[in-house]
């Protein structure tokens, strides 16, 4: 990315999301949908027409939130005090961030919440089907300023919108600016480039990459990238959706590549949290690390110094334009008690005015509108957008774009073949039979 | 004697070693709660403080809500811990002090009881709670159903803690003079004033252990609560010490000086009822 100007549209291209969608494997809910209509039923007041009229609603309204942190948190309160129709009183119910995400199975059937913060994409579309969610395809028509791709990120497989995108942030390798000035570094274009400049920082002493796998979920960010570097995004997108072998042979190269990275990695990752690494970058004992853009979040110190490169390309026929951008929103439950209030809400979720008001909050992400004013965005949330702009298959990260179950599987095998990998093979195998059953369960 | 003293000086120095030990993470998690996050991830948490501050624990106690959760625990525990009690009490008298030819098999199902994991009926438990109305009462129950309201905290936790104070009950009552029933049986004292005067009373050791035990596990309960309450603010102080924590930031310090605040009621609840928990488990546990 030479240019941090941001593109008119800051938004993936249409193709991007659209494919990831059309392409995912569906799963089916038809029993759970039998069940999950009784249990509403029987806690379901709805006596509105749950139409979207916006200015009309009254009456009260619950968002479930998940932003137990403080910015994200604040940021919500002020989405909140921006909603134009004061007749409607709105109260946020908080959980932290773990505990909601445990519990969403429970959340959804309680009814407490009629909109609920949570993922697009494969976890959105999986409560869409079973019929846990409401569709809110008419508030999709009356927004404006959402591209095709967050509108695909947000469609289940019957057409339907049941999603709305508010912000989203980037995966890419992380530096310390400080440190690449000091010993003239430059941001690498392909991966002999990454190679030269981690034999570099061998040299001054300096550990190429901080690792941290503490809670097995941030190195699935490197198999992601590494899997889209060297096959692509489409064949990542199939591999998570069940649709291809772990035991392939283009599988087995991604895990060739990554052993002969390892060696430039901090060792005993599984130990370390990912503040730790990020301590490690800011100290300068490690150069880069390749992580969520919330790895700002581990220090001001490092926030005012980091700045980051997309992994370069590896093979020159697929390119460097696929990424990890995960994608944040809100949902609304298939019967609230006050539809049309949710859906105003959601509408005005969808708007620059809210949007902008949530980011002077927590400027760690970028705006999913692409009207939102990026004059107040910092380097690091220009040059997101720009990436994820500029992007030709984006990918929400590997625990939301795979079953659950599964990709609890994959942080396991991961974990186990960075301590020795030796055993890839047999992990793969394992992991392979491990998909099979699980998905089986699942379709 | 000199050769019996070397073993007692070992076992000393291996006690004293071993306490020291136990002492570390404890000593570090007091030591850490009192230091900024910005200090200890650059220089680690075995380095020389150049801040000490009591920040951690006032932002623990705002941003874990503390005040609120402590407030719903206290309305989840007390009642749970004097009705669990209550009830486990009665069980046991009449496990204890009649014969029945169901004692065996009553007593049985009560320990069994023990045995059967919470994961298992949770999502049934979660079904049946959804269907039973409640009135809406403030604080107590809010949600208009038995699932949401503080009042099916305290039952599931007073249907669950039950069985094992029945076991532990009973054994302690079986030691008690069968004579002092007897007594009061000639002398005339109904069923409900032999256990309430006599055996009651002396049952207060093993009842003062009891109590604290289990003030500590529903106090240190997570698991009902999360899958039963979905209302933020009606958790309980459990749930402070996860909202420490957020979305990928953790701030070890900040959990630290709220782990510390959370731990004391147990504290002082254990060093209160200190006597009759040893006395009262040991008493309970050999029954002749």
């Amino acid at each position: 990315m030479s240019s941090l100007e941001l593109p008119s549209s800051a938004y993936p291209s249409p193709t991007a999301w659209g494919k990831h969608l059309s392409r995912r494997q569906v799963v089916q809910g038809g029993l759970a949908l039998g069940a999950s209509a009784v249990v509403l039923g029987a806690c379901g007041s709805d006596s509105e027409d749950g139409s979207l009229n916006p200015g009309s609603a009254s009456g009260t309204l619950t968002i479930g939130s998940n932003a137990s942190d403080p910015d994200p948190q604040a940021g919500l309160v002020a989405v909140k005090d921006t909603f134009p129709n004061k007749d409607v009183e709105i109260s946020i119910n908080t959980l932290d961030h773990n505990t909601y995400q445990e519990n969403i199975n429970n959340i959804l059937q309680a009814g407490e919440d009629d909109v609920l913060a949570w993922f697009a994409g494969f976890r959105n579309k999986f409560f869409a089907e079973q019929g846990l969610l409401g569709d809110i395809s008419d508030v999709w028509e009356q927004s404006s300023g959402l591209g095709e791709g967050f509108k695909a990120a947000s469609t289940a497989s019957d057409g339907k919108q049941y999603f709305m995108p508010t912000n989203y942030y980037t995966w890419a390798v992380n530096y310390s600016k400080k440190l690449f000035a000091e010993k003239g570094y430059n941001e690498p274009q392909n991966i002999g480039e990454l190679l030269d400049l981690a034999d570099n920082m061998a040299t001054d002493g300096i550990t190429p990459f901080a690792f941290a796998n503490d809670g097995q979920w941030p190195i699935m960010g490197t198999f992601d990238i590494l899997n889209m570097r060297v096959n692509g995004y489409d064949f990542h997108i199939d591999l998570m959706g069940g649709n291809e072998s772990w035991t392939d042979e283009r599988v087995r190269t991604v895990f060739s590549t990554w052993e002969s990275l390892l060696p430039y990695h901090q060792t005993g990752a599984n130990g370390r949290t990912w503040q730790e690494g990020a301590a490690a970058l800011e100290t300068g004992e490690a150069g880069m690390y390749l992580l969520g853009t919330f790895a700002a979040s581990a220090s001001d110190a490092l926030a005012a110094d980091m700045d980051f490169f997309n992994f370069p390309e590896i093979d020159a026929s697929i390119g460097a334009s696929a990424l990890d951008a995960p994608i944040d929103g809100f949902q609304m439950i298939a019967n609230p008690s006050n539809a049309s209030a949710a859906k105003e809400l959601l509408l005005h979720m969808s708007t620059p005015a809210a949007q902008d008001a949530y980011l002077t909050k927590d400027p760690s992400v970028v705006a999913s509108n692409s009207n939102a004013n990026t004059g107040t965005y910092n380097d690091l949330q220009k040059k997101s957008a720009a990436l994820a702009g500029a992007a030709t298959g984006i990918s929400q990260f590997l625990d939301r774009d795979t079953i659950p179950d599964f990709a609890g599987e994959c942080g396991n095998m991961f974990a186990e073949f960075i301590e020795d990998p030796s055993k890839t093979d047999s992990l793969l195998a394992d992991l392979e039979e491990k998909k099979v059953a699980i998905f089986a369960d699942y379709s | 004697m000199t050769t019996k003293r070397w073993p007692r000086i070992a076992a000393h120095v291996f006690l004293i070693l071993l306490g020291l030990l136990w002492m570390v993470p404890m000593v570090g998690m007091v030591f850490s709660s009192f230091r900024p996050y910005a200090e200890t991830s650059i220089d680690g948490f075995f380095s020389w403080p150049d801040t000490l501050t009591w920040d951690n624990f006032t932002n623990a106690w705002d941003r874990g809500n503390m005040g609120r959760h402590f407030l719903v625990t206290a309305v989840i525990v007390v009642p749970a811990v004097i009705i669990t009690l209550f009830f486990a009490s009665m069980v046991a008298f009449a496990v204890s002090r009649f014969s029945w030819k169901f004692n065996i098999a009553l007593l049985m199902l009560f320990t069994a009881g023990n045995l059967l994991p919470p994961q298992a009926i949770i999502q049934p438990l979660f079904q049946i709670y959804l269907r039973i109305p409640m009135p809406e009462i403030p604080l107590i129950s809010e949600s208009g159903e038995l699932r949401g309201s503080l009042i099916g905290l305290v039952l599931i936790n007073v249907a669950f803690q039950s069985g094992f104070c029945t076991f532990v009950l009973a054994n302690y009552m079986k030691t008690l003079p069968k004579e002092l029933n007897e007594a009061a049986m000639v002398d005339g004292a109904s069923v409900w004033r032999q256990y309430w005067q006599i055996v009651m009373p002396l049952t207060r050791p093993a009842l003062a252990a009891l109590a604290t035990l289990e003030f500590a596990w529903i106090y240190n309960d997570y698991f009902w609560a999360v899958a039963l309450i979905q209302q933020g603010d009606d958790l309980p102080i459990t749930s402070s010490l996860r909202n420490l924590g957020g979305e990928f930031f953790i701030d070890d310090n900040l959990v630290a000086a709220g782990s510390l605040i959370v731990v004391l009621p147990t504290l002082v609840i254990y060093l209160l009822l200190r006597r009759h928990f040893i006395g009262g488990l040991a008493l309970g546990a050999n029954k002749g």
